[in-house]
């Protein structure tokens, strides 16, 4: 993620670095255009000046020739001439100037020819007035029109500068507005251009110093890390190894050699030296491995053995995977990890198992032994028992008689203790299927297996519907006739029995029984009786096997069968409690998971 | 009938339940013809051979040496010649496990020897004359055990 964050980082600082470039040489390239604009405008005002200059000097070069001229009409002087002639000169060379500044504008191009065609038009005419005054025709008709004209030339030559000096003028005041309104506009642009700069560099900044504490961040977060990880090693018995597949050479952690069993550092890493720690009985397997590894650039979970130098065998469970880096550097990263003491406890575990197993048909065995072996012997003493009390029962004397009653009471009580103890141990078993069953079938089937009790004692049962619940059929079914028994067994003599079975569905934490339940909801079954009760103090106690309240002459019973009971419930990861008051009667209640 | 008798074979490997056996035959007065016999291989041996008399009823053991009670019980079902003959098995234990094995392999009533002689009696006597085919027919997982 953070590597993201700064690629995205440099992306935007390169993108900031060429906008400031670029604008920088915007900047520049506005700064160079104003400045030569200035200075084109300086030129301009100069040349504008010169033009102006030049034609005043042309007019007055030329007022000269006419002063000089009209001095010499009147005098006939030629001295007066000079000035005449010298302007004619001065003129020719006030046009060479004047042609090489107005280049740059065809108006005043065209403008200058027609002055210089004025100007032919003039000196002509005066060399014509010269003529006149040569030979004093001064007073002729054709002197005085040619002199007229001569004024009008002067004057149309006064205008043509006039024209041109304003047209300079208009010129100059054109080029001043558009420089005027260039100026107004560029320095605030460029200024506004300067700040964005700035402000980009100052974002820049920002975000490169942002970037920089990141990356302090980060190379903190990196050196937790890593010194976790260097712990990590040390308690998990890990080393790690880097292959860099471009220079073939290896890295190995510390925690690698001491894995081996060796100091850190203490050999050059290379798979040579790795190999020579190898078990030589998976030397071949780890070697095919790591072939495989340098084609593919990947290791597989792979296991072998290595052998320390004090020759103490460890399990090594290995793996490697290729990592390519942003520069394109290829580099094989792999772990070893010493799984000797996850293979000693998993052997441990297994043999635990294998006793656990055999104790297991040791136990079957001897539940085989009890159903069968055990009663058999027990079941002749009966039968010979029976038969002797049938046919020989007049040969014996009346305490005769009694002992062999004795005998048979007691071979009674036995074969009910086996078939009890068979019944605990079956419920036992683990593999009992789960059957989603009508509770109510059940009920009634065990109502059906105390019938003749109900009856002879005239007892009434009140019951609920009960729900159809995933349970062990069989089991539940005696679990019904186990308390519906002792309900019966334990009622007061002269009392008829009522046995009231209830049911609802509570949450757990509705109920303090339920506390160490970790389902939300159960269904909760309540038979109680108005039986004989017994004393709240044993409430407990009479889960326990062989556990027994009352004496064996008043009640029969082998203390087996709440056992029983408790074992199905648990089988059920149901509860069952027992509350009772003496002379009263007894409850139960059975919580069933829903 | 071929014979005015009921034929009933036992095989079990117990000399005092044999002899219970044939005692209680004797004190029931039914015209029944009981023959015994110590193991499976005994048992089937008889059974297979020609000249055999086929009993109408069969009480079998099931913990016997050499050949057991489910092994007789397989092969006499697997023979159509033996179909006929009604099985009971007759043993000390009732265990599920045993219970539902020779329910599915075909037997016809499951008996757990009773422990007084009266009651065995009365139990013989029962299944003797009991109507084998109207019993068949209905015979389900609860009915297959016999109730003392």
């Amino acid at each position: 993620m953070t590597k993201q964050v700064f690629s995205k980082s440099a992306l935007f600082l390169r993108i900031v670095f060429l906008v400031s470039v670029f604008l920088i040489l915007v900047i520049g390239g506005f700064t160079y255009k104003h400045i030569s604009n200035l200075s084109n405008s300086t030129k301009l005002v100069v040349s504008t000046y010169k033009v102006n200059v030049e034609l005043e000097q042309v007019i007055s070069y030329l007022k000269d020739a006419e002063n000089g001229h009209r001095n010499y009409i009147l005098t006939r002087d030629t001295t007066h001439l000079e000035p005449y002639l010298s302007a004619r000169e001065k003129v020719n060379e006030s046009f060479a100037e004047l042609k090489e500044i107005a280049s740059h504008s065809e108006d005043q191009n065209e403008n200058l020819k027609t002055l210089s065609k004025y100007i032919d038009n003039l000196f002509k005419n005066f060399t014509q007035t010269n003529a006149f005054v040569e030979n004093k025709e001064t007073l002729t008709e054709e002197f005085k029109s040619n002199f007229f004209e001569e004024k009008i030339i002067m004057d149309s030559i006064r205008q043509k500068i006039d024209e041109m000096i304003s047209l300079e003028n208009q010129q100059l005041e054109k080029h001043h507005k558009q420089y005027e309104s260039n100026l107004q506009f560029t320095p605030l642009f460029l200024y506004l251009l300067l700040l964005f700069t700035l402000v980009l560099i100052i974002i820049s900044y920002n975000r490169i110093s942002n970037d920089f504490k990141n990356i302090k961040l980060f190379n903190n977060q990196l050196s937790i890390f890593h010194e976790a990880t260097i712990q990590l090693e040390n308690i998990g018995k890990h080393g790690n190894w880097v292959w860099h597949v471009d220079t073939n050479s290896f890295t190995f952690s510390d925690n690698l050699y001491r894995v081996l069993g060796e100091k850190p550092g203490a050999f050059q890493a290379t798979l040579e030296t790795f190999m020579s720690f190898v078990h030589p009985d998976d030397k071949d397997k780890l070697a095919a491995d790591v072939e495989k590894m340098m084609e593919e650039k990947h290791l597989p979970f792979t296991y072998y053995r290595i052998i320390q130098k004090d020759g103490t065998i460890r399990h090594i469970k290995g793996y490697g995977k290729l990592l390519v880096s942003d520069e394109g550097e290829r580099r094989v990263i792999g772990n070893i990890t010493d799984i000797s003491d996850e293979i000693e406890n998993y052997l441990e575990l297994e043999e635990r198992n294998l006793e656990l197993e055999r104790n297991n048909e040791e136990l079957s065995e001897f539940n085989y032994v009890a159903s069968h072996d055990l009663q058999e012997p027990l079941r002749k003493i009966q039968t010979f028992i029976s038969r002797l009390e049938e046919k020989e029962s007049d040969k014996f004397s009346s305490s005769g008689i009694q002992y062999l009653d004795r005998i048979n009471a007691a071979a009674t009580r036995m074969r009910l203790l086996i078939d009890d103890l068979l019944q605990f141990s079956r419920t036992n078993k683990p593999d009992k299927e789960f059957v989603l069953t009508d509770l109510n079938e059940l009920l009634e089937n065990a109502k059906q297996d105390v019938a003749e009790t109900i009856t002879d004692k005239e007892a009434t049962i009140f019951s609920d519907v009960l729900p159809s619940v995933f349970v062990i059929p069989f089991q539940m079914r005696q679990l019904f006739l186990n308390l519906l028994s002792n309900s019966l067994k334990y009622s007061k003599k002269d009392v008829r029995p009522i046995i009231k079975i209830t049911y609802s569905i509570i949450n757990s934490i509705e109920d303090d029984v339920l506390v160490k339940g970790q389902q939300l909801n159960y269904h909760k079954i309540t038979i109680s009786d108005n039986g004989i009760g017994f004393d709240q103090q044993y409430a407990s106690q009479i889960f326990e096997l062989f556990n027994r309240l009352h004496n064996k002459q008043d009640y029969s019973g082998t203390g087996v069968g709440l056992s029983i009971c408790k074992k199905i419930v648990e089988n059920h990861q149901g509860f069952i409690v027992a509350e009772g008051e003496l002379q009263v009667g007894a409850t139960v209640v059975i919580y069933l998971p829903v | 009938m071929p014979n005015d008798y009921i034929h009933i074979i036992l095989a079990d490997d117990d000399e005092d339940d044999r002899l219970f056996f044939t005692d209680a035959f004797d004190e029931l007065n039914m015209s029944t013809k009981v023959n015994t016999f110590n193991d499976g291989v005994e048992l089937m041996d008889y059974l297979l051979c020609e000249e055999a008399i086929l009993p109408q009823v069969l009480f079998l053991d099931l913990n016997m040496p050499k050949k057991n009670g489910i092994e007789c019980l397989n092969e006499i079902k697997s023979n159509s010649k033996m179909a006929d003959i009604a099985i009971a098995i007759y043993s000390t234990s009732a265990s599920e496990e045993d219970i539902e094995e020779t329910f599915v392999l075909g037997a016809n009533i499951y008996i757990k020897k009773p422990s007084s002689f009266k009651q065995l009696k009365k139990v013989l006597s029962e299944v003797v004359s009991m109507n084998w085919q109207y019993h068949t027919n209905g015979l389900n997982k609860d009915n297959f055990l016999m109730r003392l």
